[in-house]
């Protein structure tokens, strides 16, 4: 747990590493269909190797938090609107 | 008067308190004769423009990104500021209302190429959420100083707060107004099947349903909450506890909830619309607001406006919206045998519970209805616009 030194309470663990992923895919952008991006897009955002990104993406969809589609054979990813509502909730 | 209100949140885009605040206050001023306009971000499945009850809402959609929150942040300012600047050619405004750091830019860019005052409310502080701690924290808290001191008016919703900004950003005084968070009362009226909602959610007749509604954050003290599980149980064995809320921490607090052995006695619902929120709270038997910061804790006077009886940590607002044992019951933040104490206090009478929930309804009746607050919203932009 870190502690908050302005005003004395804990702030908590540390973010998740997939919950940072999730917060960089809204913060470019990728929050609809229409936006959704490639793994090869995300890893050049995210500055994360493919094979992590995969996995993350794979807990991520799981929870409901980004959702893929296929386009023209190639899998897309988005922020679901659940998935807005967490980045929002760290940020508000 | 013509009034450009700037938010990051307006419903259905809803993560905490601002989105209903600014939804009520929006509301409230569009019924006594004002104009308002609320410019905010897109959402999945909303328009760009509609009207909400009298309200002309404008969503604009942020053509660029970038992974650091900030620097998106002020991306998303650059869209907004141009659908204010068109919309400002179209509508002579008298001022603009900014709500938290997230839309000052837009503000006070309205203010200098209009010449027309600025009113901002600050809901929270980043020194309050989270500390100063990173760059970005830095530079929120640099942004929101800067609304301050850039604003005509100051607008928080408790003295807490009113103490807290006066000294981290070092305003005078007399510049700072406290206009508490408004409630819609007619949301609570509507009638409904207790056992029914309870049965949803697994909650027996014969059980006592202890009800949690907050973000997932370190801030809102859940933690504490379900450490108090076991000890509450102890006494109360056929109490059942339902987490209302999403956020980063939510694996967390599963694994606190999982280490206390009574996992089985915790459901966290994630997200729920607002209407099946207010059922919950309506079915419930004791509210828990269990924050170790909050700068007005909405969710209380929702507790209190749905007659049931809340029990809240004393800090910031909630230790100003409550009277302990008249409207609620006050426990010690970050205590899970204080919060244990404040539930068994509700539940282990029933006539006293009542008797609380009574008194807090009259007392939210006269004080926090959207009317008063947007009246005294409008003596703020009054004197602004002199």
């Amino acid at each position: 747990m870190c502690s908050n030194s302005s005003t004395g309470f804990s702030r908590g663990p540390a973010l998740p590493e997939e919950i940072h992923l999730l917060c960089t895919l809204h913060n470019i952008g990728a929050t609809a269909s229409e936006k959704s991006l490639t793994l090869q897009q995300i890893s050049e955002w995210a500055t994360m190797e493919i094979s992590t990104l995969r996995s993350y993406l794979q807990k991520l969809t799981e929870l409901g938090y980004v959702q893929f589609n296929k386009a023209e054979g190639v899998d897309k990813y988005h922020v679901t609107i659940n998935g807005i509502r967490k980045v929002l909730s760290i940020y508000s | 008067m013509k009034i450009c209100m700037l938010t990051w949140e307006f419903p259905p885009r809803i993560v905490g308190g601002i989105a209903r605040h600014c939804y009520g206050l929006a509301k409230a001023l569009t019924h006594s004769g004002h104009e308002v306009h609320v410019i905010t971000l897109d959402f999945p499945g909303t328009p760009s423009y509609e009207e909400v009850d009298g309200v002309k809402v404008y969503r604009t959609a942020t053509e660029l990104g970038h992974p650091n929150f900030v620097t998106w942040a002020l991306l998303f300012n650059h869209f907004m500021e141009k659908r204010v600047a068109d919309l400002n050619q179209l509508v002579s405004f008298d001022l603009v209302h900014v709500h938290d750091w997230l839309t000052a830019p837009v503000g006070v860019s309205f203010k200098h190429y209009t010449k027309k005052p600025m009113v901002v409310t600050v809901h929270s502080t980043e020194y309050g959420r989270s500390g100063l701690h990173t760059p970005e924290s830095y530079s929120i808290d640099g942004i929101e100083w800067w609304s301050t001191y850039e604003a005509s008016k100051v607008i928080v919703t408790s003295s807490s707060m009113k103490r807290e900004i006066c000294e981290h950003f070092r305003l005078p005084q007399e510049k700072v107004e406290i206009i508490p968070n408004g409630i819609d009362l007619t949301r609570y009226w509507a009638s409904v099947d207790r056992w029914s909602v309870r049965s949803r959610y697994g909650v027996q007749p014969n059980e006592k349903l202890v009800l949690c509604v907050g973000r997932l954050v370190p801030q809102k003290g859940i933690e504490h909450l379900i450490r108090a599980v076991p000890i509450i149980t102890r006494h109360y064995p056929e109490a059942k506890f339902i987490i209302v809320g999403d956020g980063w921490l939510k694996d967390h607090l599963e694994g606190v909830a999982q280490s206390t052995r009574h996992r089985w006695k915790i459901k966290f619902t994630g997200f729920l619309p607002d209407q099946e929120v207010v059922a919950l709270t309506t079915s419930a038997d004791v509210l828990v607001v269990p924050s170790v910061y909050e700068p007005f804790g909405i969710v209380a006077l929702e507790g209190m406006a749905a007659g049931v009886p809340v029990v809240v940590s004393q800090v910031g607002g909630l230790a100003e919206v409550i009277a302990h044992d008249r409207t609620g019951v006050f426990v010690y933040p970050e205590k899970p045998e204080s919060i244990a104490w404040g539930v068994g206090r509700v539940l282990s009478d029933p006539g006293h519970a009542m008797w609380l929930t009574q008194n807090a309804r009259e007392m939210i009746q006269k004080t926090y209805s959207w009317e008063t607050i947007a009246m005294k919203t409008v003596k703020v932009y009054e004197e602004v616009v002199r």
